[in-house]
């Protein structure tokens, strides 16, 4: 039956090319990989069946057989990772219902192609309106895979740990057998006593080791099973210890700016100032910027610095500079 | 002359503009990274002084600037009728920074990177020179994270009275509204404009007056500061392309630029004044409390880095990119070997 699957645009089935994998995009029908990479060349263009308007990046390996749920699987991907609040965000019982209710109605609208434009609405009104949340909420659902993650490392740690321990008690289990059997046969061997005696009273040793083993064992403290520990004895959650926080950008110590007008070498007499120039008198003889002049962002105080700066630079200036001459 | 010729040892081709060839090689006196920028001979009309005019600007400006936020010229030479330019190599410009989405800006490094630029901006107004092109691509950050101001093909000198400048300048995207209107003779204000879009797209991370055509890119201005009236702007009226817009109410750019805190907002809107005689100066810039706030600008070792710097470009093309060539045919056809 695997042999069937065939790709509906060049035909090729899985009997001929073995290799053949059928990707899906948003609309559910099928196609193979080697016609994606034709008829997407440009990374955008049409189904071959329903002509919708497809992105190549959303092309995706077929899971299911039938598209109908492949396209319900994809669709309810996409709107849960909007609609992703928690019971914790609603007031009561019932509320949290009523959404979850209109988060499989919305998902029905999109997989049967009813009212897709009003429901369209609906997704950018609820994500337009619940932005912060959404974001909120994906942050805490990455911060949870991580803990689980780290849990699972943990438990497998542990177990890796208790199994090694095992493996010891045993070899030493083992050991100890040998060696009172050999003890055994050497008191049988070289003792004048009775024979039946000796194995009687080797016999009630190892009971007896067998019995101080066997408190022992019991004697070990079974791990206080409280609420934030697996069976295993593995803490769940930030409960003890570590509280993690949000990444909060390290504050350093990096100087704040200060500004200080830039040096500037004129090798002359100190040139004024715009204020100077604007207050003393210096614009009482040129000719003014005329309005149109002035709504161009030009004004005649600066043609006038610009003049006296250049008049007064360099009137000491020597040869070897560096020193001037007053 | 020869020696100059061989002393820089081409590495590798960096990119082509309109006017230039740019490559990257080694100064084999200091051994140091340099970029050299071959100046294309170009139509008649554009070598009628014997040389292209950018060029010219270039070395003329170029040679007496020297500041840290600067791009330093090394060196000129000439072989035949070319003509090449000798500049600090510099690994990245401000477009890359925007553009790659693997890169988060902290506020500390928008800091740093308008500080730097505005330190440099400040010692090109001060020497009387307007750059006149200012964009993110023409910021240039090297792996230091020191950020010059480079190409001054279209800078000029300012504060003549009575010469006529062309407003023709600044690419659209970043063009002062008194250009746009066809203002003969302005000032330092059209740089400060530039910033202002500059500062707002690292904001964003996308351009933020993206017009299509100079109307539009006046529309998308006063849509968003409002559109300015003879109150606001004093003889607006009288700059020789006027048009009257509809009455636009102004944003507040506070829902514009979300995250940013007051003092920011207060720069950006003295960047973005819509009268040219209203907006800042990069010294008064400089002052605001936005710059002596904390946080403090990250030190520039610290800026963040291209991806594209750190891995090198040893990747093949993708297999798009070989059947579109197949599909065009571009590619020689194989031979056959029996």
């Amino acid at each position: 039956m695997d042999m069937d699957i065939a790709c509906p645009r060049c035909k090729t089935t899985k009997y001929r090319n073995p290799s053949l994998k059928l990707l899906v995009n948003v609309c559910g029908h099928g196609l193979c990989e080697s016609c994606v990479d034709l008829l997407f060349l440009k990374g955008s263009g049409n189904c071959p069946e329903c002509g919708v308007a497809l992105r190549r990046s959303n092309f995706r390996v077929q899971l299911f057989e039938d598209s109908q749920v492949e396209k319900e699987v994809d669709i309810r991907r996409r709107v849960l990772r909007d609609f992703n609040k928690k019971e914790e965000d609603f007031a009561t019982l019932r509320d949290y219902n009523d959404y979850l209710e209109e988060v499989e109605t919305i998902i029905f609208n999109l997989v049967n192609n009813i009212d897709q434009l009003e429901t369209n609405k609906k997704i950018e009104k609820f994500k337009k309106e619940n932005r912060e949340l959404i974001l909120k909420n994906k942050a805490r659902a990455g911060r949870e895979e991580a803990e689980l993650e780290a849990l699972l490392e943990q438990e497998a740690a542990m177990e890796e740990a208790r199994r090694a321990q095992l493996a010891m008690e045993e070899k030493e289990e083992k050991r100890r057998k040998i060696r009172n059997k050999e003890a055994l046969i050497d008191e049988l061997m070289f003792s004048t006593g009775n024979a039946r005696n000796i194995v009687q009273t080797f016999a009630e040793s190892r009971a007896q080791d067998a019995a101080s083993q066997a408190a022992q064992a019991s004697s070990v403290p079974a791990p206080a099973v409280r609420a934030t520990q697996f069976s295993t004895g593995i803490q769940i959650g930030r409960g003890s210890g570590h509280v993690e926080f949000l990444p909060v950008p390290r504050t350093d110590d990096t100087p704040l700016f200060h500004y200080e007008p830039p040096q500037r070498i004129f090798d002359g007499p100190a040139p004024p100032t715009l204020l100077d120039v604007d207050q003393n008198g210096f614009l009482a003889h040129i000719r003014s910027a005329s309005e149109e002049e002035r709504a161009g962002g030009y004004n005649s105080n600066i043609s006038c610095l610009r003049a006296l700066e250049e008049a007064m630079s360099g009137l000491y200036y020597r040869a070897h500079r560096g020193e001037a001459v007053f | 002359m020869e020696d100059r010729l061989r002393r820089y040892e081409k590495i590798e081709f960096l990119g082509e503009g309109q006017f230039a060839t740019v490559y990257k090689a080694r100064d084999t006196h200091s051994d140091n990274i340099v970029a050299v920028k071959k100046i294309k001979i170009g139509s008649r009309a554009d070598a009628k002084d014997g040389i292209h005019r950018t060029a010219l600007r270039e070395i003329k400006l170029l040679q007496e600037l020297h500041h840290q936020n600067i791009i330093g010229l090394l060196d000129v030479f000439g072989h035949m009728s070319n003509v090449s330019l000798v500049f600090d190599f510099m690994d990245y410009d401000m477009e890359v920074v925007i553009k790659d989405t693997s890169i988060v800006l902290s506020p500390a490094n928008i800091k740093s990177y308008m500080l730097q630029t505005l330190q440099g901006l400040e010692y090109l107004h001060n020497n009387w020179i307007l750059h006149r092109d200012l964009k993110p691509n023409n910021l240039l950050v090297n792996s230091e994270g020191i950020l010059k101001i480079g190409d001054f093909g279209l800078a000029k000198f300012f504060g003549s009275p009575n010469r006529v400048y062309t407003h023709q300048v600044v690419t659209r995207w970043y063009r002062a509204p008194e250009l746009l209107y066809g203002a003969r003779m302005y000032g330092t204000s059209v740089d400060i404009w530039a910033l202002g879009c500059i500062l707002a797209e690292l904001l964003l991370r996308v351009p933020f007056l993206p017009g299509e055509t100079d109307l539009d890119q006046l529309t998308r201005i006063f849509s968003v500061m409002g559109t300015p009236t003879e109150e606001s702007w004093p003889g607006l009226t009288l700059l020789q392309d006027y048009i009257q817009f509809k009455p636009m109410p102004s944003q507040p750019l506070r829902h514009i630029f979300s995250a940013a805190g007051d003092d920011l907002l207060h720069l950006i809107s003295s960047l973005l004044t819509v009268n040219p005689l209203g907006r800042c100066t990069c010294e008064q810039a400089l002052q605001m409390e936005y710059f002596s706030n904390k946080p403090a600008p990250t030190p520039g070792p610290q800026l963040p880095l291209p991806s594209s710097i750190n891995r090198k470009q040893e990747e093949r093309p993708s297999l798009k990119r070989k059947l579109l060539d197949a599909v065009d045919g571009g590619s020689l056809a194989k031979k056959l070997i029996f």
